[in-house]
């Protein structure tokens, strides 16, 4: 019978074949959410969500799109803030 | 819309928010332009029209382009040379016992430019951060560049 932690949804469950013919439940950890648009709330491309330890190794570059407000803002709204800046 | 001479602002990509001129027109939906970004080809959904249009003639080249910017009041800062310098101080910090000779080799194409450049840097004000560590690398770099220099001549 499962523990007691292992009840909790907050791992999932991973259905692993052995090699005695066997099936096995192993449990992982799940990753995080993925980023939002601060103003529409439209999930965002290009930003890696990962755990922390995951994060830490990654190049900046590879977290988030290279150019303004990349990582905040999805292209349309960063459009949007720019025309209303100059115009 | 986007006639000669043109000022822009960019709204799509890495320099989205630089102003820029359009110095000329190659299609329906494609247009030159130059200014606060290199002088490349661009989509016209991807520019937002000001209403200025500044009098230029064909065929002007970037540094006269940078000259009527002035007058209107934006300033063009150069962060090229800056880039490659930095790239030379960090990878003569990281790799100092090993390299040597190579660093030798790549400074002494460089020796000439980074003379100019160091006034270059004493000029900009953000940047006065990175100015000692790179003169302190260039400064030992060079010393031991010109007891190369002389056993080669």
């Amino acid at each position: 019978m499962p523990s007691g932690k292992h009840k909790s949804r907050s791992m999932r469950r991973v259905y692993v074949k052995k090699p005695g013919n066997t099936v096995s439940i192993s449990y992982r950890k799940r990753k995080p959410s993925k980023a939002k648009c601060i103003k529409c709330g439209a999930v965002l491309k290009g930003v890696a969500s990962e755990r922390p330890y995951k994060m830490q190794s990654m190049a900046k570059t590879k977290k988030r799109p290279s150019r303004p407000y990349g990582g905040a803002l999805c292209s349309k709204c960063m459009r949007e803030e720019i025309k209303g800046k100059n115009v | 819309m986007f006639e000669l001479g043109r000022l822009c602002v960019k709204i799509a990509g890495r320099d989205a928010g630089l102003k820029c001129v359009v110095v000329d027109i190659v299609d329906d939906s494609y247009v030159m332009i130059d200014g606060q970004t290199r002088r490349r080809k661009c989509n016209v959904k991807h520019l937002e029209p000001l209403d200025k249009v500044l009098k230029i003639k064909k065929g002007i080249s970037h540094d006269d382009v940078l000259k009527e910017l002035k007058k209107e009041g934006i300033e063009v800062k150069e962060k090229q040379k800056r880039s490659k310098k930095a790239k030379t101080a960090q990878a003569a910090k990281k790799e100092k016992p090993e390299p040597k000779e190579t660093a030798k080799k790549e400074t002494l194409k460089e020796k000439e430019t980074p003379k100019s450049k160091t006034e270059k840097k004493t000029e900009t004000k953000p940047k006065k951060k990175a100015v000692p560590k790179a003169k302190s690398t260039v400064k030992k770099s060079t010393k031991t560049k010109t007891k190369a220099k002389s056993t080669k001549k």
